[in-house]
This record gives structure tokens, C-alpha cells and sequence, in this order.
């Protein structure tokens, strides 16, 4: 059954993945298994966006579907030991800027290859980002904007980030439609990302060592 | 000449080669921008030099210098600078409009008495610090702040240009519709103000962008959108704005629609013209 979950949760079939998980829960199916199946078909729709395939509403569909199948689960997942996960992404749009779908698509893929993420919104002031760092204790930060503006801020963010003493434990990746490699050594980060795919490569990156 | 008064975008600094032709003082490019935009029907040419430096000032003097010596049509400066728009405004030979203001109060500080002393044109949208509101009825609220805050400047209705903003589709089916509803209730309650708008933000994230460009256009212009901020050398685009005016009754005699028809708008290389 879960070989008919991947592939319906991965052929947008939402009312039908739903049905399974229900029914899939009622019999007793162990929620990791529900699980890894979702992220087996998360790791479908990944591919196929990457391919020119999907697009967009498919990875907002499909993000969705994780949700509402997480909520089915929760309290059986309730029960489980804590998931292991590759590490800690803390991302979001800095202050001035409100553009979320880069920012959302990124936070996606990292979610689907295994990583702990978590989304502070858009227009996060610097210290916002510091006190979320402290809290969460991520290894790697992102910081997205499609402003120009959002470069200055990106800027503050990661001098914010530097006076409070969080600079030496996390590497900061920036990204964004127009961020080059002049902004990024404006903005004092570590890397820059062109799409989706090279902010999970440098996570990955980061994380190897 | 279209009703919609197009304002020609593709002067903008956040694109890389015009960022490199401002870097390089390359009027050529700029220039070669600026004429093909107005001879294709621009009515108003944006200028944004797109710089984050400090720099932006003297970037958008140096446009404004470089593209008026060649076109005769008004400027649109785009920054929410206002030192490069205070700037800009001394370098100007035609009333220029604004690009843009919003519901934050910080953006309609530095920018309305500057619009108000020029006697110009502003293009303000309708979202405010909060961001872009979800539904037709808040933007309409905000608009109504920015309507009273323009008018309070003394600036006429007929001065102020009214983006009532589109999201993308690809993640809320509705976003279009939400747009297009703000549109004809903007018309009706500040029926001197104009409506303007980037069209092409509808389409972000999903494939063939251009046709659901295109529909977007044609349904806003029956909404009463009567400007549009777009790209006049994309032919389709203009094709599709040429008959969709007709078809809405705004093309007398049909003259507008015949005469892009001679000069070549529906061609189509290997499509032969036919009367049948």
C-alpha cells in the first residue's frame, strides 16, 4: 500500500493519498513508514520540478499534502523517537522584504533531503534572526531577498549576527533572484545560491564535514 | 497608439546588462532601449538604476541625461530613494511620473511632497508595511489611505496611479480574480484615478508564462485597468492588447487594430496574410 501512497501523493492524486494514510493508520501501519513514503514521493515531486516537469502549484500542492498527512499521523507519530535528520537550517526573508516563494521552495527541498528546517517568515529583522539562532541552534542560516534593498539588510543581518558572538558557529548562505557574488561578499556570507538545488547542495556541503 | 498607457519597463537596473551598461556608461545600449520602447507605443519610459550603493542618485541622472536627448515621451522614475527621485526631478524636461509609493508611511514621506511640489504623477500600491493583503477588500482600505494621503498633498486624482498588485497563481488559484476584482471597485469609488499594473508577476512559476500574460491582460483591461507597466517589444503581448481593445469597444473604426495589422504586429514568418 505504501507503493500506491508514493505514487499518488507524487501523481498530485491528493483526496486518494489521504484515503490511504487513514486507511493505512486504521490498520496499523507504523507512521515512519507513512512517513518515508512521503518522503519518498516528496523526493518524486523534487525531481520533477528540477526537471521542468512540475512547477510551482505542484510543490505547493504536494506541501500540502505533507501537512494534512502529518496532522493524520501526529498522534501516532506522538509516540516515536525523534526523527534523525542530516541538521539544522534556520532560514528567512530579511527585513524590508516580503517575497516568501524563493524563500518557500528552498525551505521545501531542504525539508524533502532530510534536513531539520525551520522557516522564520519574511521580513525578519537581524534581531529576530540572532534570537531564533540562539534558540534553534542551526548549523547553517539562510537569508533570502529579491530587493535590492534586502541586500543592506542582509548586510546588517549577518553584522547582527557577527556582534552577537553566533558568527563562528553557523555558515550563512544568501539567495534571491538578483544576489551575485559581489553581494554576497557586500553582505558578508559565506555563499550564494543560484535556485533551490544549490542551497541544498551547500547545506549538504556544509553538513558533510 | 494603444488607450493603455504603456509604461515601457525594460530599463531597469536589476536587469544584468542594463546594470552593466550603467556601470560602463553605455548610452548606447540605453539609448537603443529607450527608442525602440517608444516607437513600439511606450507612453511613459521607467527609469531604475537599480543600483543599492549610494550610487543611485547619479545612476538615475545619468539615465534620465542619456535617454531624453532621444525620445520625446514623459519618464518614470522607479526608486523608493527620495534622494535619487529629488534628484532626478531636477534633471527631468517632462513631467515625470513616480514609481511608487505604498501604504508605508516611511516610502510616502519621503516621496508625496516631492510629487506634490512637481506638480507629477505617482504610481501607488496597494499594499503597506503588513505586506500584500490577501483579499480585495483590504487592499481596497489600503488604497483608501493612499487616496487620502495624495489628496491631502493636493495631488489630483487624475495624478494617481493605482497598483492594485497580482501574486502569482501557481500558489493561490484565486490570486487573479482577487486582482481583478480590486480593479472594478477601485473604478468605482476613485473613478478619476488610473489603474496601473506589472502584469507579468501573475505567471511566476508555472511554464508557457506568456499566455496566461496575455488572458490576465485582456480581462484586466475589461475590468477597467487603463495603464499597464510591460515589455511593448513583445509583440504577442501588444497583438493581444491591439485586439482585446478592439473587441472592448475603445478602438474607433477600427483603426488602431488595422493599422498594427499593416505595420506587420500579426505577422507571422511563414503565415500568409488572407482576407477569406
Amino acid at each position: 500500500m505504501s507503493k500506491k501512497l508514493v505514487s499518488a501523493i507524487a501523481d498530485m492524486r491528493e483526496e486518494e493519498a489521504l484515503k490511504l494514510v487513514r486507511q493505512m493508520t486504521a490498520e496499523g501501519t507504523p507512521p515512519m513508514a507513512i512517513l518515508d513514503a512521503a518522503r519518498e514521493a516528496m523526493g518524486i515531486v523534487g525531481e520533477r520540478y528540477e526537471k521542468g516537469t512540475y512547477f510551482l502549484p505542484e510543490l505547493i500542492l504536494a506541501g500540502e499534502m505533507l501537512s494534512q498527512i502529518t496532522e493524520v499521523i501526529r498522534p501516532e507519530l506522538a509516540k516515536m523517537p525523534e526523527i534523525k535528520r542530516h541538521g539544522k537550517v534556520l532560514i528567512g526573508t530579511v527585513k524590508g522584504d516580503i517575497h516568501d516563494i524563493g524563500k518557500n521552495i528552498v525551505t521545501f527541498m531542504l525539508d524533502v533531503n532530510g534536513f531539520d528546517v525551520r522557516d522564520i517568515g519574511v521580513d525578519v529583522s537581524p534581531q529576530k534572526f540572532v534570537e531564533a539562532i540562539r534558540e534553534f541552534q542551526p548549523q547553517v542560516v539562510g537569508l533570502s531577498g529579491f530587493l535590492t534593498l534586502a541586500f543592506d539588510a542582509m548586510k546588517e543581518t549577518i553584522e547582527a549576527i557577527k556582534a552577537s558572538g553566533l558568527r563562528e558557529g553557523v555558515k550563512i548562505m544568501i539567495g534571491g533572484g538578483q544576489i551575485t557574488d559581489q553581494i554576497r561578499e557586500y553582505a558578508g556570507a559565506d555563499a550564494y545560491g543560484r535556485d533551490a538545488m544549490a542551497g541544498v547542495s551547500l547545506a549538504k556541503k556544509w553538513l558533510a564535514k | 497608439m494603444s488607450r493603455l498607457q504603456i509604461i515601457g519597463e525594460k530599463i531597469n537596473g536589476t536587469r544584468p546588462h542594463v546594470a552593466r551598461a550603467i556601470r560602463q556608461r553605455d548610452a548606447g545600449v540605453i539609448r537603443d532601449l529607450a527608442t525602440k520602447q517608444a516607437e513600439a507605443g511606450a507612453a511613459w519610459l521607467d527609469v531604475n538604476a537599480g543600483t543599492h550603493s549610494g550610487a543611485e542618485p547619479d545612476d538615475l541622472v545619468w539615465l534620465i541625461e542619456t535617454v531624453q536627448p532621444v525620445v520625446d515621451i514623459p519618464l518614470c522614475l522607479d526608486s523608493a530613494n527620495p534622494a535619487a527621485v529629488a534628484a532626478g526631478m531636477q534633471t527631468v524636461k517632462r513631467t515625470p511620473m513616480v514609481n511608487s509609493i505604498s501604504g508605508e508611511a516611511q516610502r510616502m514621506d519621503g516621496i508625496l511632497p516631492l510629487v506634490s511640489e512637481h506638480n507629477c504623477s505617482v504610481i501607488a500600491l496597494a499594499m503597506d508595511s503588513a505586506g500584500i493583503p490577501d483579499t480585495c477588500d483590504r487592499r481596497l482600505e489600503v488604497v483608501r489611505r493612499l487616496m487620502a494621503e495624495t489628496r491631502s498633498h493636493g495631488i489630483p486624482d487624475d495624478h494617481v496611479y493605482l497598483d492594485p498588485l497580482v501574486m502569482t497563481l501557481a500558489t493561490n488559484a484565486e490570486n487573479a480574480q482577487i486582482t481583478l476584482d480590486t480593479i472594478r471597485a477601485i473604478r468605482q469609488e476613485f473613478p478619476q484615478a488610473h489603474l496601473t499594473m506589472g502584469l507579468s508577476n501573475v505567471s511566476f512559476g508555472l511554464p508557457a508564462r506568456s499566455h496566461i500574460n496575455r488572458a490576465f491582460l485582456t480581462l484586466a483591461l475589461a475590468a477597467g485597468l487603463d495603464s499597464a507597466i510591460l515589455d511593448p517589444l513583445d509583440r504577442e503581448m501588444m497583438a493581444a492588447l491591439v485586439a482585446a481593445e478592439l473587441v472592448l469597444g475603445f478602438d474607433n473604426h477600427c483603426l488602431n487594430y488595422t493599422r498594427a495589422y499593416r505595420g506587420g504586429l500579426f505577422a507571422r514568418p511563414g503565415v500568409k496574410a488572407t482576407r477569406a
